[in-house]
Formats: structure tokens, C-alpha cells, sequence
């Protein structure tokens, strides 16, 4: 079991991005965040989901580099290429953080 | 003369009994995948029906064919039908039928289970069509959206038939998933390491997965849902803090999984078919692999794309919007695999093969009209028109439909041993293919030219009706060929000529044996080196015959099957599968008795029978085990292996893990509906919270302690106090210090996080002092230590489970 929890390590890493980005981005809504300013004129609420969605893609890259070695079973070698879909499905699934308003 | 012997010998320890005592009794794998297939085919002949009266109604305008109330249960039922009672259970029946032969087993990993999903599905597929046949069917759409589902809009008990028929039908579900996951991980052929298995069980794995954890929300929407309607507390009530749109989070959570269930094991039938059409291996087998398990991740990100309508904030629609368009790609892959291979093959265009062309024509562009509706400003323009409804079907249709058309034609020779009598599958093909776009290609024209789904009439004006008749003709071609199909197979059946063993010279396993199947699939199993193990040893169906392979002995009385380590295939010990018992109709029929309970409103009745479960299970638990350490037996080749009884990883603690993990997704589902309601719905803070309190977590925090160490160190009496104690903890706080779960949302989803510990903690003394009688009785003891591992199991998830549902429950008033 644990062989195929590691092959799916970066698609689990991107499931829990997901959930934490959607629930901050509902608690930022009802907190009021949007309207707290942070030096430099960026909301608290777009600033957390920020630093939470790069530390998400950090950790994608650190899953790919954990799935690096070795890659000689096709497991393995799936786990590998299952931990570059998860960091790129949550490059592509936060980047909406960036562009679209946040709570209307 | 040594095949013959054995397959006597094996065929008196395997097989079904004759008359209606097999037909009650039956646990076999081949037994139920049939029955579960041919009952899905029903359903699905009924759902049709449905659909050509829809048809007729909307052919003409101002149609007075049928009111809208009938026609509000029509669409309903169809959606219901076609979703519950048709898709899932076919390819559960075609999993249970044809898994453990291609993975060279002789069984599934719980055969009662098998049984009890069977007849569960047949008396709630039956609620439902008795329901309508009475004219009280469900009538607020296939996803019955509250309010228009709750008491107040449907006050008969339409909805109700709705809930606990479809949840009945859903433990049928659930029973699946598990089953199949544990028989994929650990019930294969010797040497079948995970990259040598065929990739319709790599399909199936990824399937039963998300069903594990794509059905319980829906359970626990169709709970509280239910529990609102019979007891009035307010979930989904926005003027006691509940919301509806919570409901549309519990049911799309499931519901866009599911199209993905339902799409993954045709797409599994596909990448076994396809190759064997081409003479060819198929390519990409790795890719597959990564394809499969990245859309069975992804499709639990896209479930709000069902609900871009509903006033939801931009950035949030973005995230949904650009996992449902990213999902495509793993499609794409596969896709592009299936080309690869049919290129790089030498196609023959079988009966099979021209069912597949179908498909990629008609489920290629559903999924491009998918993606136009991943994208929010086309969605908010086309949705809830005919635009969707004529996706959806391009999608199911293409993407289950003529998958399974293909799967019937090419693995018919196996279920009646038994070659084609006339041509008729051909003209069905086409009355189908070109009916099919007929109906629903005019479909996407009137959605994009506004017609609403579900509407039961529309004026001449809108300028709908030419579209809309050729819609109605075109299902009606569509039946003709769906007629025929069924005509077809029943010539096969009943006039078929008998036809050689492995017709179209396929490599994987289900073909190494007889057919129609002997009961016990193989009488000795395979050693498997490669993923086309007939193509490697053509002679492998007789070797196995004459008990050359591993268990090719019978002894006994024991329906004996190997289990094998789940990465690389080592046989790890023998599995010794229960035998043909009353137990599993006598569940359904006491679960069922619990749901129409319900139903009839008999509240105080239905409890009785969740006794009546509890006695049952006890009695299933009993019959299953030995009072002595038997050590390693003689399995073949040499070798002595472990029985289960005193092994470790066994069949019965995964199907746990499995089992805590659905129900623990569940209890996740109900914390997000609590974070959801106190964040988003109208009317919190709650005006009364549950009273600041002490001795409760105190005792329940000394009860989760206790029962943790206790089942570690083996004092189950310990461990019952622990659970005890936790059992008082929390009823203490509902009884003494909960507002009434009717008077706010906040108190209803409090009992309910509250219930669902109560109930695990139930289980857990039930477990638990069924253990103590165990052990009292010499079942448990010496090796034989399973049942301690396994009640450990549920007993740590109670304690957790009570813990959390503590904290819950105390940190509002602790805070205030």
C-alpha cells in the first residue's frame, strides 16, 4: 500500500492544495480579509492565498525530487510522473489567485 | 482424465446449489456479476421506456400526452435509473464477473458481500420502480435540489422513495468498491506484480477508489436530507441557518466522481478489447496507468463546475474552471493511446471493434462540449438548457454505453460459451450510432437556441418544434436498435452454436479456462510472468486443468484462493472463502426492512430492525474461522503457505481500512457541511450554542484513552469500559447540554457530528464484545490473531471519531 500512496504522493499533495485554497478562500470571504490592505496595497486574503498556493508548489517541487530516485519499476516511474502532474495541476488550478476577484 | 477428477472435485466444493436454495443462497462471483448484469439491463430497458415517453412529450408543442406531474416523475426516474440502477451496477456486475478471472482467482474477496450488494441493489432498485408503478415516484430531478425536495414543496413521499431507496441501493455500492479494491490488491495470480496486471483492473482499482471516497458525501446528503423531511431538523432550511446550496456541495462532491466512476471501467473494457481488435499490445501501458490515477485525483476538483450558477464568488468559479479543463488532458491521453495502438495494429473490424468506433466518435465530442462548459461564461449562458442534457448523454452514452455494447459482444462467447446466430448486431449498431446523434446532436441546436431541460411543454413559437421532432424520432430509432441488441444476445444464448474456447485470440487470463466458467474459474492458478500470459503459453488452459498451477488440489471442503503481496505479486497465504449461506438475504432483508420503515413513517419500528443487523452481523462474523492453529499447508510448486486465519495483511483488515475509510470521508463531509453552513448560510452565529461543559470531555478524553491501550494489550474488558465511557460522555452533552437539533442548523449539524461518534462507538462495543466471546470460544488465540487486529482497527477510529466530535461540540461554548 505504501508503494502506491508514494505513487500518488503528487496527486495527494494537489487534492490537499485544493481543499486548503478553496476553504482559506471561503473563510478569507467571510472573515472579511479582502478588505484588510497589506503594505504595498495587496489584500490580506489575496496575500494569504499567495504565500499558501507557492508553498503548495513547493511542495510539488519536493515531492517531483523525492520521486526522482529511483525510477526502475513502472510504479516508481509512474509516482514520477504522477508528482509532475500534481505540481503542474496546482500551478494551473491556483492561478486564478492572481487574475479574478476574490469575493464577489 | 486427471482434469476431469478435478473439475468434479472442485466443481462439489464451488458450485451454486441447484434450484431456488442456490438462487437464495449463492455467494459465487459468476452468479452475482450475471445477475447484477442482467438486472442493470433491465433497468436500463425500463429507464429507455422512460426516455421515449419523454420523447413523445416533447415531440410536438403544447403536447397533452402526459401532465407535468407525471412528467416531473419521468424525468426523474429516467436520471435515477439510468445513474443508479443501470450504469453502476452493470460494470459492478461486469467487475464481479470477470476480475477475479482475469486476475486468476477463483473468487472475489468477499463473496457474502458480493451477495448482500446483489440483493440490496435488487429490493432498492425495487422500492423505486414499485414507487412509480404507484404513481408516488420522485419528481424533483435526478439530484433532487431541497427546497424544491424538502417537506415543504414535496410533502408526499416522493423524495423520500428518492433517498432511501437510492441510499439502499448505495451500501450495494459501497460493498463493490471495497470488494474490488481488495480483490484487485490481493487476490491475483502468482507473479502478477502490479505492472503485469491487465489495465482493466488498473481501471477498476482507480474506480473503486473513488467510489470509497466520492459516496459518502451523497450517503450523507441523502442522510440529512432525509432527517430534515422525517424530524424537521433544518439543514437545508436558510431561515434556521441551514442552505440549500449545501446540498448541492454533498451531491456534486459525488456526483461529478461519478461520471468518472461511470466512465473508467468502460474505458477499462476499451484498453482491453481495442488491442486484441488490432492484433496488437497496447501502447502506452505506463502512461495509462498515470493517465488513470490523475483523473481519478482530478475529477474531485471540477464538482462546482455544476454549480457556476449559483452566485458563487469569480475566484472560486476559477479554480473549478481550470481543474475541469485540465482533466481533459488525462483523457487526451488515453485517447491518443487507443489511436496509437489502432495504428500501429492490424485492425479487424469484429462486431466489437465497430461498437468502439462508436464510442470514440460520440464520447470525443462530449468531451469537447465538456470542455466548452468548463469555461464559466459559456456555462452561464447554456446551463440548465437541452445544451447540457445533450452533453451529459454524449458524454454517458459515448463514454459508457457503446463501451459496454462492445464489452457484451467480445466477452459473450465467455459467459455462454456460445458463437453469434445472425447479423442482427451490426443493423443494431447503426439504428443505435445514428439514432443516438439524431436525438441528441438537435439537442445541443435547442439548448443553444434556449430550451430549458425539463420543461413538459413548450408554444410553437420559439421556434423548437422541428429539432424537437427529430429528437423524438431519432430515440425512437435508437430503442429499435437497442431492441435488436437484446434480441441478438438472447438468439446468442438460447440458439447459439457452441464455439471454441478464446474466439478472438485475446492474452489475458478470464480466456485460460472453459466456458461457460466452471464455478471455481480455475482448478489450479496461474504463475504469471508477463501481461499476456495466453499469448506467452497458448497450453496454459489445460496445464491448469489438470491442477498443474498452485491449490491444484481440492481438500477439505475449503474454497481455497491465493493472496499475494500487493506490489509484487508474492503469494503471501491462502485465502479460505466462506461458503453459500442464508446470511446475506437475511441482511438485506432486515436493512430493508429498516428502510421501509422509515418510509412508512414507522419511526419507532425502524430501530428494531437495526437489531435485527446487529444480531445478523454478529452471526456473520461467527461462522467464519477455526478454534485451532492449522500452520503452513501445501499450496503447490513446493511450497507451504499461511492460512488466513493466521496471517497478517489479510483480506479482512484491508476490507476495514477500506471500510473506516469511507466512513471517515463521510464524517469529513459532515465537518465541511458544519464549516460551510457557520462560514456561507444565513442566520449564525447560532442564537443558543451548546452550554459550556467539564466532566463530558473529561470522561470521554479517559474512555478513547483507556479503549486505545486496551485493544493494544488485549484487555477487551478494558477496552469496553473505554468505549463505554465514551458512549455516557456524549450522550450526556446531547441530552444535557445541546439545544434542540429543530431549532437551528448550528444544533442540528452539533447532533449530527454527535450521532455519527455515538454510532461508531456502538459499533465499536459490538465489536468488542463480540471479540470477548470470540476469544471465550478459542476462535481467537495462538496465530490466530486477526480478529483482535481488526476490531483495534474500528475501535481506534471510534475513539478518534469521539474525540473529534468532543471538540466539535465544546469549542463554541468554550469560546462564547
Amino acid at each position: 500500500m505504501m508503494a502506491l500512496l508514494r505513487m500518488s504522493a503528487g496527486l495527494i499533495l494537489w487534492a490537499v492544495a485544493f481543499c486548503i485554497l478553496y476553504g482559506l478562500h471561503g473563510i478569507g470571504c467571510a472573515a472579511g480579509w479582502p478588505s484588510v490592505l497589506l503594505p504595498g496595497g495587496i489584500s490580506l486574503h489575496r496575500g494569504m492565498l499567495i504565500a499558501v498556493w507557492l508553498a503548495c508548489i513547493a511542495g510539488g517541487v519536493a515531492v517531483i525530487l523525492f520521486e526522482r530516485r529511483p525510477r526502475r519499476t513502472l510504479v516508481e516511474r509512474t509516482g514520477w510522473r504522477l508528482a509532475w502532474v500534481g505540481m503542474i495541476a496546482t500551478v494551473m488550478t491556483g492561478l486564478p489567485i492572481l487574475i479574478l476577484p476574490a469575493c464577489l | 482424465m486427471k482434469a476431469l477428477r478435478l473439475h468434479r472435485e472442485m466443481n462439489a466444493i464451488w458450485r451454486t446449489e441447484p434450484g431456488w436454495r442456490g438462487v437464495l443462497r449463492s455467494v459465487n462471483h459468476s452468479d452475482m456479476g450475471k445477475r447484477f448484469i442482467v438486472a442493470a439491463f433491465v433497468f436500463f430497458a425500463i429507464g429507455g421506456v422512460l426516455a421515449m415517453l419523454i420523447r413523445a412529450q416533447l415531440a410536438t408543442p403544447h403536447s397533452a400526452f402526459v401532465g407535468p406531474e407525471v412528467y416531473n416523475q419521468l424525468f426523474t426516474m429516467h436520471g435515477s435509473i439510468m445513474m443508479f440502477l443501470f450504469a453502476i451496477p452493470m460494470f459492478e456486475g461486469l467487475a464481479m464477473y470477470l476480475l477475479p478471472k482475469m486476475l486468476g482467482a477463483r473468487d472475489m474477496a468477499y463473496p457474502r458481500l458480493s451477495a448482500l450488494g446483489w440483493w440490496c441493489y435488487l429490493f432498492g432498485g425495487t422500492i423505486l420502480i414499485v414507487a412509480m408503478l404507484v404513481g408516488v415516484a420522485p419528481d424533483a430531478g435526478w439530484f433532487l435540489y431541497p427546497p424544491l425536495s424538502g417537506k415543504q414543496w414535496t410533502p408526499g413521499i416522493n423524495s423520500d422513495v428518492w433517498l432511501l431507496g437510492i441510499t439502499f441501493v448505495e451500501v450495494s455500492a459501497m460493498c463493490a468498491a471495497i470488494e474490488i479494491a481488495v480483490s484487485i490488491l490481493k487476490l491475483r495470480a502468482a507473479g502478477m506484480r502490479l505492472d503485469r496486471m491487465p489495465l482493466f483492473a488498473w481501471y477498476l482499482l482507480a474506480t473503486a477508489g473513488m467510489m470509497i471516497f466520492g459516496f459518502p458525501p451523497l450517503i450523507l446528503g441523502s442522510i440529512l436530507l432525509e432527517v430534515e423531511r422525517a424530524f424537521g431538523w433544518p439543514f437545508y432550511t436558510p431561515a434556521l441557518g441551514g442552505s440549500p446550496l449545501l446540498w448541492q456541495h454533498l451531491f456534486w462532491l459525488f456526483g461529478h466522481p461519478e461520471v468518472y466512476i461511470i466512465f473508467l471501467p468502460a474505458a477499462g473494457a476499451v484498453s482491453t478489447i481495442l488491442p486484441v481488435m488490432a492484433r496488437t499490445k497496447i501502447i502506452g501501458y505506463g502512461a495509462l496507468v498515470a493517465a488513470v490515477m490523475a483523473m481519478a485525483f482530478l475529477s474531485f476538483g471540477l464538482w462546482v463546475h455544476h454549480m457556476f450558477a449559483t452566485g458563487i464568488p469569480h475566484m472560486a468559479l476559477g479554480f473549478f474552471s481550470a481543474a475541469s479543463t485540465l482533466v481533459a488532458i488525462p483523457t487526451a491521453v488515453q485517447i491518443f493511446a487507443w489511436l496509437g495502438t489502432l495504428w500501429s495494429g492490424r485492425p479487424q473490424m469484429k462486431l466489437p471493434m465497430l461498437y468502439l468506433i462508436g464510442f470514440f466518435i460520440v464520447f470525443v465530442l462530449g468531451g469537447l462540449t465538456g470542455v466548452m462548459l468548463a469555461v464559466v461564461p459559456f456555462d452561464q449562458q447554456a446551463h440548465d438548457t437541452a445544451f447540457v442534457t445533450a452533453h451529459l448523454h454524449y458524454v454517458l452514452v459515448g463514454g459508457f454505453v457503446f463501451p459496454m455494447l462492445a464489452a457484451a459482444y467480445y466477452w459473450l462467447p465467455h459467459f455462454t460459451g456460445r458463437g453469434r446466430v445472425m447479423r442482427l448486431g451490426e443493423a443494431a449498431f447503426w439504428l443505435i450510432f445514428v439514432g443516438f446523434n439524431l436525438t441528441f446532436f438537435m439537442m445541443h441546436l435547442t439548448g443553444l437556441l434556449g430550451m430549458p431541460r425539463r420543461i413538459d411543454t413548450y408554444s410553437a413559437e420559439m421556434g423548437w418544434t422541428s429539432l424537437n421532432l427529430l429528437s423524438s424520432v431519432g430515440s425512437f430509432i435508437m430503442a429499435f436498435g437497442f431492441a435488436l441488441f437484446a434480441i441478438d444476445v438472447g438468439l446468442q444464448i438460447w440458439l447459439g452454436r457452441h464455439y471454441r474456447r478464446n474466439p478472438w485470440n485475446a492474452g489475458t487470463l478470464e480466456w485460460a479456462m472453459m466456458t461457460p466458467a466452471p464455478s471455481y474459474n480455475f482448478a489450479s492458478l496461474p504463475d504469471v510472468d508477463s501481461r499476456d500470459p495466453l499469448h506467452d503459453r497458448p497450453e496454459l488452459c489445460v496445464s491448469l486443468a489438470r491442477g498443474e498451477g498452485w491449490l491444484g488440489t481440492a481438500r477439505h471442503g475449503w474454497r481455497e484462493t491465493l493472496a499475494v503481496d500487493m506490489v509484487t505479486g508474492v503469494p503471501e497465504h491462502i485465502v479460505i472463502l466462506p461458503q453459500n449461506s442464508w446470511l446475506p438475504i437475511s441482511m438485506a432483508g432486515t436493512l430493508g426492512g429498516f428502510f421501509l420503515s422509515m418510509l412508512a413513517g414507522l419511526y419507532m419500528v425502524a430501530p428494531l430492525f437495526l437489531v435485527g443487523v446487529a444480531v445478523i452481523g454478529w452471526r456473520w462474523g461467527w461462522t467464519h474461522g477455526r478454534r485451532d492453529d492449522v500452520g503452513r499447508v501445501p499450496a503447490g510448486r513446493d511450497v507451504a503457505l499461511p492460512t488466513a486465519f493466521e496471517a497478517d495483511g489479510t483480506v479482512g483488515w484491508w476490507g476495514s481500512v477500506f471500510a473506516l475509510g469511507a466512513s471517515a470521508t463521510l464524517f469529513a463531509s459532515l465537518l465541511f457541511g458544519y464549516a460551510f453552513l457557520w462560514t456561507v448560510a444565513p442566520h449564525w452565529p447560532p442564537p443558543v450554542l451548546v452550554a459550556p461543559m467539564l466532566w463530558q470531555p473529561l470522561l470521554l478524553l479517559g474512555g478513547a484513552g483507556a479503549a486505545l491501550i486496551a485493544t493494544r494489550r488485549g484487555a477487551v474488558m478494558v477496552g469496553l469500559a473505554g468505549q463505554g465511557a465514551m458512549l455516557v460522555a456524549l450522550a450526556g452533552v446531547l441530552v444535557f447540554a445541546s439545544p434542540a437539533p429543530t431549532s437551528h442548523a448550528y444544533a442540528a449539524t452539533s447532533a449530527a457530528v454527535a450521532g455519527y461518534a455515538l454510532f461508531h462507538i456502538s459499533v465499536a462495543l459490538l465489536m468488542l464484545a463480540f471479540l470477548r466471546a470470540r476469544i471465550r470460544a478459542g476462535f481467537v488465540g495462538g496465530a490466530r490473531g486477526n480478529e483482535l487486529k481488526i476490531v483495534r482497527l474500528w475501535s481506534d477510529h471510534a475513539a478518534g471519531a469521539g474525540v473529534v466530535a468532543m471538540l466539535v461540540l465544546a469549542i463554541p461554548g468554550w469560546l462564547a
